[in-house]
């Protein structure tokens, strides 16, 4: 400030206001004028003619007025509505001890109040706010890019890093350790522990690879069960805890022995898979995959038959099984258990169907002439249709009764198949006809001796076998007297009556194999004793039920059979009409699980039930509903 | 980028290098290698017969993840790699054009690796949060082949400093012609001066979508009075309206520079966390794999 400012202050500083004004050049030097107004009231405002000129559009033209009250204070006043701070305080007048100072704010200046030496009132006015917002100062890489937009990369992925190994590592293996070690291991025990149990590990179930089967699916989410250590794969013992009585397909020495030696690729898989610490060849896992999916557990695959089955007679040079790798094209001739000697103590043989085996239960039975359309016994069936639910001729069902699960049949039985026209009464007393009984050759003699020793006959009994009777005269409790009219009048009939009961023509011959007094040094009349086969394939699985929209002709040719012992069992060719390999076109795919079992026991293959093969065809094959029925035994 | 400097057969001469970009680098011989390894593995996957079917677990399975976790890894070191400029067989550009259609090829290995079985576990976590990688490359590949003429254009010789400076320039300039006016339109004006020609946040810079932009009001406001008088010169709202109309066209030129940038620079805030996320994500898979082994 120059000397002569100095002096006009002296003089009239009792009313003048001393106005600085800073301002800064483009290069940030700092300018600073000096103006005294030797006014008692000045004018501030955005106008020209303002004795403060604020070139600020936040200013009014005409904003506020500044006037001295006396030497120290100064009076604020705004003229309009806008106002103006005062130390931070939004206001509209004030009264400021210059001595004391304050600072004012209109828009973007600031404007200090002061006192200064020569008793003037100062008044600094700067500019704090830039002109408008692009003229600040910028960090010109940070507002072009996204880096003054968004959140930065590294804070980004350290946060997705942190998340993601807290809540899918962490927290899983921290619960898994401190999880309780009273385990039972045991599906039925973990079951009846569901709801709040205890030792459920947190958050493993983000780490199954999908669900697990209809069977397992109690054991979901239950991880620690099977993978009863960590880093240690599934061992056949967990799949034991709750499969007590599993049981092996073969000694574990043949089944090694039978193993095909793996080619290169094979043995390096296996060395890999031994290096990682899975169970060797023939663990349950081997098999039966989890994790594949809800539903029943996916089939085993032909290909862990045929590893062994293929070649087994070069490794296993004495086994008695043939070679099978595949159904449709690998497979040998079925091999039914038949009985080759009939008998009291019957002797069975397994032959296969193409050396056309004979298959003697001790019976004697035309199919063809049961089936014949037309004849006597086409007759008789019409005659008792009404009552016996016969058609126009015998059908299957007239004789062969399902099993309740319909696997297969349950054995013919005189008195229930047959006996509706094989009648054996041979008396009606009082309406009631008398039966000679069947099974009980014994039995029977002594009835028909104690019918002609008690009183003459005046009713010839009725026991002739069938090639003389007139259809329809002899059925159950009617009584036939054509024949035995002239036995009857013979004296000592018993004899003759027995003897011609069991000889040709005669009731039990027709049907049985019998052996006369003296033959074999037996001392009376034998019947040879009958053994209906219930399970011919004994090591595969054959389901009726599951081809009931098959007709039994289709399969069994009956109605050419003129014998009992023709076996009337459908080949390998036959079956394979419908049925062929795993991944064939034929209508049936089949894999060897659907007809075996690698655990082999008196019950089905578990697979049969489940495997979608079993029911698709079925759907695809499907008859018209009447046809359908006809055929249901 | 992308584009070859010459298709002329003059040979060249030695050391000289032709600007070959990365996609194109030594005639596209890893999109080539890329392609060859998927198919390979597409046939042999048709061809393998695992049973019951495909999955992680198999041997081919441990054989297609082992390839991806390697692959993974190294695509991740470009990270590190490109912050170390080299020329010659093992050149930044020759890493750049591997770590491209080697990580396109991993949406087969990946997509193979999974036997086609996802669900809501880590391990299809994984698997997305890849593909969500490759895909974010893929954008990139494709705006920086597409938007740097764009963005060229739009600069028309300015550089971003000069095209702030033209901005400030003409706020300078409205601040000063603004000084008449009556305090109603000057607050109009100052309502444009405040504005920040880079706030709007991120969905803004992405779209362009600025039709609730401060000064195009503020003009708009001004245009109402000024439209019905006659311009004679000396008005001093026709001078602030020819400005502003200056405003809104630097403004729209910023902005397009802006959008062009965000969107070539968006990927990766998608494609370098959710590498990261992945890199966790595949450590708890495989963890947890061979934890329930």
């Amino acid at each position: 400030m120059s000397a002569g400012d100095e002096n006009t202050g002296n003089r009239a500083g009792a009313m003048a206001f001393l106005i600085r004004t800073t301002s800064f050049t483009a290069d940030g030097r700092e300018l600073v004028r000096s103006a005294t107004i030797a006014k008692p009231q000045i004018r501030v405002g955005r106008s020209a003619e303002c004795d403060i000129h604020l070139p600020d559009l936040a200013v009014t033209p005409d904003h506020a007025r500044i006037e001295r009250i006396d030497a120290r204070r100064i009076a604020v006043r705004a003229t309009g509505t806008l106002g103006f701070d005062v130390d931070g305080r939004p206001s509209q007048s004030a009264e400021i001890d210059s001595a004391t100072g304050a600072e004012l704010r209109f828009g973007g200046h600031r404007i200090t109040v002061s006192r200064s030496d020569a008793d003037e009132v100062v008044l600094s006015v700067q500019r704090t706010e830039a002109v408008s917002d692009a003229a600040e100062e910028r960090d010109e890489h940070q507002v072009f890019s996204l880096a003054g937009t968004m959140i930065g990369k590294r804070p980004l992925a350290w946060a997705a890093v942190v998340l993601i190994l807290l809540a899918f590592l962490a927290v899983p293996i921290a619960s898994y350790l401190s999880r309780p070690r009273e385990d039972t291991r045991n599906i039925y025990a973990v079951m009846k522990q569901r709801g709040p149990a205890k030792d459920v590990v947190l958050g493993d179930s983000s780490w199954s690879s999908g669900p697990l089967s209809k069977a397992h699916h109690g054991l979901e989410g239950k991880c620690e069960s099977c993978h009863t250590q960590a880093f240690v794969s599934v061992r056949d013992s967990a799949c034991k805890t709750c499969h007590t009585d599993v049981h092996d397909h073969a000694r574990p020495e043949r089944i090694a022995q039978a193993r095909a030696e793996a080619g290169l690729g094979g043995r390096l898989l296996a060395s890999v898979a031994h290096a990682f610490g899975k169970p060797g060849p023939g663990a349950c896992v081997d098999c039966h995959r989890e994790h594949e999916g809800a539903g029943p557990m996916q089939p085993t695959p032909q290909i862990f038959c045929a590893d062994c089955h293929a070649t087994l007679d070069s490794r296993l040079t004495d086994t008695k099984i043939g070679n099978a790798s595949d159904f449709g094209t690998d497979h040998p001739q079925f091999r039914p258990l038949v009985m080759v000697q009939p008998g009291k103590h019957p002797r069975f043989e397994r032959i296969a169907l193409d050396r056309k085996p004979m298959d003697d239960s001790g019976l004697k039975f035309p199919h063809a002439l049961h089936l014949s359309r037309t004849g006597g016994v086409a007759r008789m069936a019409q005659r008792l249709g009404a009552e016996q639910g016969y058609g126009d001729a015998l059908a299957c069902k007239s004789c062969h009764t399902p099993t309740s699960d319909g696997v297969r049949f349950k054995p013919v039985d005189m008195e229930t198949n047959c006996q509706a026209c094989h009648s054996l009464g041979f008396e009606t007393i009082g309406g009631v006809t008398r039966t000679l009984r069947h099974g009980q050759p014994d039995q029977v003699i002594a009835d028909l001796r104690a019918f002609y020793r008690s009183t003459g006959p005046t009713v010839p009994i009725q026991l002739g076998g069938m090639a003389r009777r007139r259809p329809g005269d002899y059925a159950q409790g009617k009584v036939y007297h054509a024949y035995f009219g002239a036995v009857a009048a013979r004296p000592n009939g018993a004899d003759a009556a027995i003897a011609a009961v069991f000889s040709k023509g005669g009731a039990c011959y027709d049907c049985h194999t019998v052996t006369p007094p003296g033959v074999n040094s037996a001392t009376g009349w034998t019947v040879l004793p009958v053994h209906q086969t219930m399970r011919y394939m004994q090591k595969g699985w054959f389901d009726h039920a599951a081809h009931k929209t098959e007709k039994c002709e289709s399969c069994h040719a009956t109605t050419t059979s003129t014998k009992a012992t023709d076996l009337l069992l459908p080949d390998l060719k036959s079956c394979r009409e419908c049925h062929g390999g795993e991944k064939s076109r034929s209508d049936v795919p089949s894999a060897c699980a659907l007809c075996h079992s690698y655990h082999m026991d008196e019950g089905a293959p578990w697979v049969s039930h489940v495997g979608s093969s079993a029911v698709g065809p079925e759907q695809k094959r499907k008859k018209p509903t009447a046809e359908r029925a006809a055929d249901l035994p | 980028m992308a584009t070859r400097a010459s298709s002329t057969h003059t040979p060249r001469a030695k050391g000289e290098t032709l600007h070959d970009g990365f996609l194109r680098h030594a005639g596209f011989r890893w999109a080539k290698i890329a392609g060859g390894l998927s198919l390979l593995l597409v046939v042999s996957y048709a061809l393998i017969d695992i049973t019951p079917r495909h999955n992680g677990g198999s041997w081919y399975g441990y054989t297609l993840g082992t390839i991806g976790v390697g692959l993974i890894l190294w695509l991740t070191a470009l990270g590190l790699r490109k912050r170390a400029m080299t020329t010659g067989r093992w050149s930044l550009k020759a890493w750049t054009s591997a770590h491209v259609y080697l990580g396109l090829s991993l949406i087969v290995i990946g997509t193979l690796h999974t036997g086609f079985q996802f669900g809501w576990n880590v391990h299809t976590l994984a698997y997305g949060l890849m593909m969500l990688v490759i895909l974010s490359g893929l954008y990139g590949i494709t705006v920086y082949t597409v938007l740097p003429r764009a963005l060229s254009s739009n600069r028309s010789e300015m550089t971003q400093g000069q095209m702030l400076d033209a901005l400030r320039a003409i706020d300078r300039q409205l601040h000063d012609a603004a000084q008449p006016l009556a305090q109603e339109d000057a607050a109009l004006v100052r309502m444009s001066l405040d504005q920040d020609p880079f706030g709007g946040g991120l969905w803004r810079r992405l779209t362009g979508n600025h039709r609730d932009c401060v000064t195009t009001q503020a003009h708009r406001e001004l245009r109402r009075a000024t439209s019905t008088r006659p311009n004679l010169g000396n008005d001093p709202l026709e001078k602030v309206d020819a400005l502003l109309d200056r405003k809104e066209a630097m403004l729209a030129q910023l902005r397009r520079h802006l959008r062009l940038r965000a969107l070539l620079e968006i990927w990766l805030y998608v494609h370098v966390p959710a590498t990261f996320a992945l890199l966790a994500a595949l450590t708890a898979h495989i963890v947890s794999v061979f934890f329930y082994w």
